[in-house]
């Protein structure tokens, strides 16, 4: 029976197994379906109910003294009496259909019924509540309405900005009926003067806003969805994860399943499947509620305050795609958590901090100015919620799109190689087996000669994402360039070089057999040593062709031409040494050495040197370069696996950044070069005769490589 | 007394006495030893230094006192634990390194297995005869007889959480047998089962040594053992204190019951309290 078809055994029964437990299909179904009907329709008709009753309320106003009541009292009538005859829709003040208003706004425009009573500490009855605002005159009140002449009169209005009463109908409302009366001041004055309104109002502006209705929808639904979503694809995740694990540990099914003759692993991915199934249909019918409850029930209206509402159904499709790696990353974190729990209770407790854990992230996502830029790329969750935003938005970036399935996948990989490790554990297996301490504490470790593929792909997941983050901090650090070169190189052999190197010292894993430290052969050497002086020129002859296919964004090309010529101007044994020969080793040393030992035990050769080959592209963090690094990560895991070490894979990879760096400077191999016919200019490409020789050279490299394997069969046979 | 060691025999073969005429044990545990990490850092040794062997057609018994390692022994010889020592052979592949091909030879049941509530039993084997890698036609041929053997008719439709205890550790039964394996572990079988119950899983288990299976067998009722057994070992602190035929067994302690011949072994034979 093949893995495939067994781990589809597993992941239907799983399924059919959950599906027919009440529980499940109510957390998936039901909770969606009634749920945003009933909070979103019946809280924001609340909402509106009570903002209209707020609206109709008489509101009191206290002033110091008869006249200004009579005064105060005269403005409101007239103004009630304006607003009356002028209908909102096509009065002066109507508000544009489209733009945001809020309540104080409304009261502005639309002022409530008042009441005048004259008080004698008119601040203490706001305190106190016994009115809602009060107007204090600067001198006294005229008689008339208008203060006569040129006068201007000050008026101060007070109100309790802790009561939405106050704060939120009586200021705005009469502060509304005020400027109103000031502004037909204004117009008279004018007219008696003869004078047009351009007098007082030399500029006038209107603001006119460009967003179509879709993208204005977009920009409401962004600030809710992707945060729904988010705690929607864990909800759904979470009780078939502890079901799946705990659950069945403690219902005493797992005994058999564990006898059954089916890796760990297998009986892993069937339940992450069924897992990560259910997160994502949670979150399908969590969105498809949503967006039915705005569209049918006329929520959308409400969102936008008062805008047309048009659901953006072209982010749709990409959001889908979106919530698949999303939903694979909770599906085996919470597996992961939950395969290390013995009880359910127990697994309930552990799912609160992922729970928690994942909230930070997303609300840092959510905060109006994040931009998928920088770590937020890659920071989980967070890329999600603001790439969702800006789908919403009707932004499509495709770049920043791949980079954050890439990077959410990675995680979810991770998590999955955890849960395998901690699923067939014993102590957490059999209660008597030991506690769970001991699987955290060194001594308990067997000694390994390589580490597991879980822990390859852990270790993996964190020194790429810390590399990256210091990466980022020291480029934003105002360093200059030489120091800027001494940090990257120092940060990368703290992160690919000791970090590896003590993770396998703590989990008490041979370090020479896992970073493949034994010596090569001297075919290896030469293997080596002719692909390390070929891939420079292919690499240089790629990236031509892609700078004329595909070109790079001029801002970044200048920047890099900068760049190139303030590494010019420095010594090119540093430079050499920074970017060229540390990164070499310590890059080999981490990626063929401990992640490809550990991926080839779990998952065979050629998949451990492909998926090497990526992560090592992927560790340039540059979509323009990822093809060449790839590719020259799989010619660089060629070597190491089939000369079991990783020196000539180093040596290869020194060569091919020293003569890269070197090729491009006039003290370095430059002169020597365009003697030869080589020109290094991106229009003029490279001579074909290099192209070939390199080819050859290249392809000679490799042959070489693969015939050590031919040999070694041999010896065993 | 050192046993001469022909030519062509194992270590395993000298250590537990198995004529060169007598075909290879199917069960072969070599030295087994377990050790469980405590919390402070020091180390439980639920088994030490433990051999056994099964051969076809045998019931070997495993007896002792709760929390004597019998569990822990089967589990180690199922795969399901790795030993700290020692190691298992079964049909003579090595466990630990070729668990799968290993795990597909063993039909492993204990008291306390549980099913899947929500599937059916016929669901259920059909689940586990997938994944030891039976083909439908075998699988549906098989739980057919299974079925039958067991009395299984009235309740292979049923979902398993609705299913009394006795038709429940038939369906656990039937899940063991599923694949026809040649090596049964069976752990406590008929703990909590009445006596209609008990008296069929015996006589399976009779019949299934018939058929030249090799049976391990862990219980408390020494009656059973008495009826199913000729060997057995006796287990008490994670140690084989004895082992070997029963007949030989009383003849050494001059008991004639099981229970007085381990209380003699682990020296608390002292006589119950008269009237």
């Amino acid at each position: 029976m093949s893995r495939f078809s067994r781990i589809n055994t597993i992941w239907r029964k799983e399924l059919i197994d959950l599906l027919r437990d009440r529980r499940t299909v109510i957390a998936m179904v039901l909770v969606p379906m009634v749920l945003y009907p009933a909070l979103m329709l019946g809280s924001l008709q609340a909402l509106e109910v009570q903002q209209a009753l707020l609206g109709t309320e008489v509101y009191n106003v206290a002033v110091e003294s008869r006249p200004a009541q009579l005064w105060t009292q005269q403005v409101i009538q007239e103004d009630a009496s304006l607003l009356a005859r002028s209908a909102p829709e096509t009065g002066p003040a109507a508000p544009d259909a489209a733009q945001e208003h809020s309540a104080r706004q409304r009261s502005e425009q639309r002022p409530p019924p008042f009441r005048v009573f004259v008080v004698a500490d008119i601040e203490a009855a706001v305190r106190a509540g016994d009115v809602h605002v009060a107007l204090r005159f600067h001198g006294a009140p005229p008689e008339r309405l208008a203060p006569p002449a040129l006068d201007a009169m000050g008026i101060e209005l007070i109100y309790d900005g802790s009561d939405v009463r106050s704060r939120d109908f009586a200021a705005p409302g009469l502060s509304g009926i005020l400027q109103r009366h000031g502004a037909a001041l204004v117009r008279e004055r004018l007219r008696a003067q003869n004078l047009p309104e351009s007098f007082v109002q030399p500029v006038a502006i209107t603001e006119r806003n460009i967003a179509p209705p879709e993208r204005m929808s977009g920009a409401v639904l962004g600030q809710i969805v992707p945060l729904i979503l988010i705690v929607m694809t864990i909800t759904g995740a979470i009780y078939p994860a502890i079901d799946l694990t705990a659950g069945e540990r403690e219902r005493g099914t797992l005994e058999t399943l564990v006898v059954a003759p089916v890796p760990t692993i297998e009986l892993i991915v069937g339940k992450f499947i069924v897992v990560t199934l259910i997160g994502l249909l949670s979150a399908v019918l969590n969105l498809a509620s949503i967006g039915g409850t705005i569209y049918l029930g006329g929520v959308g209206d409400t969102l936008t305050r008062g805008g047309e509402f048009v659901f953006p159904l072209t982010a749709l499709p990409l959001i889908f795609v979106l919530l698949v790696p999303l939903a694979v990353m909770f599906g085996a974190i919470l597996l992961a958590v939950c395969s290390f729990a013995r009880s359910f209770k127990e697994a309930q407790n552990y799912v609160v901090p992922v729970m928690m854990a994942a909230l930070i992230p997303a609300v840092v996502g959510i905060l109006p100015g994040t931009r998928l830029e920088g770590p937020i790329v890659v920071m989980p969750v967070a890329n999600i919620v603001v790439l969702t935003r800006d789908l919403f938005l009707g932004r499509f970036d495709y770049a920043a799109i791949a980079w954050v399935l890439l990077s959410t996948s990675l995680y979810g990989a991770a998590a999955i190689a955890v849960a395998a490790r901690l699923f067939g554990q014993e102590a957490v297996l059999f209660a008597d087996a030991g506690s769970l301490r001991t699987l955290f504490q060194r001594r308990f470790f067997v000694p390994r000669m390589a580490p597991s593929a879980a822990t390859a792909l852990l270790v993996l997941a964190l020194a790429y994402t810390l590399n990256f983050y210091l990466q980022q901090a020291l480029a934003r650090s105002g360093l200059n360039t030489e120091a800027l070169l001494i940090g990257l190189a120092a940060i990368l052999a703290l992160m690919y070089g000791l970090g590896p190197w003590a993770a396998a010292r703590y989990l008490r894993i041979n370090v020479p057999s896992a970073f493949a430290l034994r010596p090569p052969t001297a075919a290896g050497w030469a293997a080596a040593a002719l692909l390390g002086c070929s891939t420079w020129v292919l690499t240089i002859g790629y990236v031509v062709f892609q700078s004329q296919h595909f070109p790079v964004d001029s801002a970044v090309q200048r920047h890099a031409q900068d760049f190139e010529r303030e590494l010019n101007g420095l010594s090119p044994v540093l430079v050499v040494l920074t970017l060229g020969l540390i990164p070499a080793f310590v890059e080999e040393w981490f990626f063929r050495g401990f992640v490809l030992s550990g991926l080839r035990s779990g998952l065979g050769k050629v998949p451990a040197v492909l998926i090497v080959a990526l992560a090592f592209g992927l560790n340039h963090y540059s979509a323009h370069r990822i093809v060449q690094t790839t590719a020259l990560g799989l010619l660089l895991g060629i070597l190491a696996v089939q000369y079991r070490s990783i020196w000539p894979a180093a040596l290869a990879h020194a060569l091919h950044n020293g003569i890269a760096i070197l090729s491009h400077r006039p003290d370095g191999l430059q002169p020597l070069l365009e003697s030869l016919g080589l020109v290094l200019d991106e229009k003029a490409g490279v001579p074909a005769v290099w192209l070939i020789g390199g080819g050859v050279l290249c392809a000679a490299g490799v042959v070489l490589a693969l015939l050590q394997r031919q040999g070694r069969t041999e010896v065993h046979r | 007394m050192a046993v001469p060691q022909q030519p062509n025999e194992t270590a395993a073969d000298v250590a537990f006495g198995v004529a060169r005429d007598a075909p290879p044990a199917l069960i072969v545990a070599d030295q087994l030893s377990k050790a469980f990490p405590n919390p402070d850092g020091t180390r439980k040794l639920a088994v030490r230094q433990l051999s056994l062997s099964v051969a076809p057609g045998e019931i070997y018994g495993l007896l002792g006192p709760n929390g004597a390692g019998k569990t822990t022994t089967l589990r180690m010889i199922s795969g399901l634990l790795q030993p700290t020592e020692g190691r298992v052979l079964i049909d003579g592949q090595d466990v630990a390194r070729f668990p799968l091909a290993v795990k597909r030879k063993i039909g492993y049941l204990t008291a306390n297995t549980g099913l899947y509530a929500r599937l059916t039993p016929r669901e259920l084997l059909d689940y586990f005869g997938t994944l030891y890698g039976m083909a439908r036609e075998a699988r549906r041929r098989r739980i057919g007889e299974l079925a039958e053997y067991l009395g299984m008719g009235d309740f292979l439709g049923l979902r398993c959480g609705a299913l009394s205890t006795g038709q429940r550790q038939r369906t656990n039964i039937a899940r063991a047998l599923i694949a026809d394996p040649p090596v049964l572990i069976l752990d406590e079988p008929t703990l909590g089962l009445d006596v209609l119950s008990n008296r069929l899983i015996l006589r399976l288990i009779q019949s299934q040594a018939q058929q030249g299976k090799a049976v391990l067998l862990s219980t408390h009722a020494l009656d059973e053992i008495e009826v199913l057994c000729r060997r057995v070992g006796l287990i008490h602190r994670g140690a084989l204190l004895a082992e070997g035929d029963l007949d030989a067994l009383w003849q050494r302690t001059g008991r004639t019951r099981l229970s007085e011949v381990f209380l003699h072994l682990v020296g608390a034979d002292e006589p119950l309290l008269a009237h």
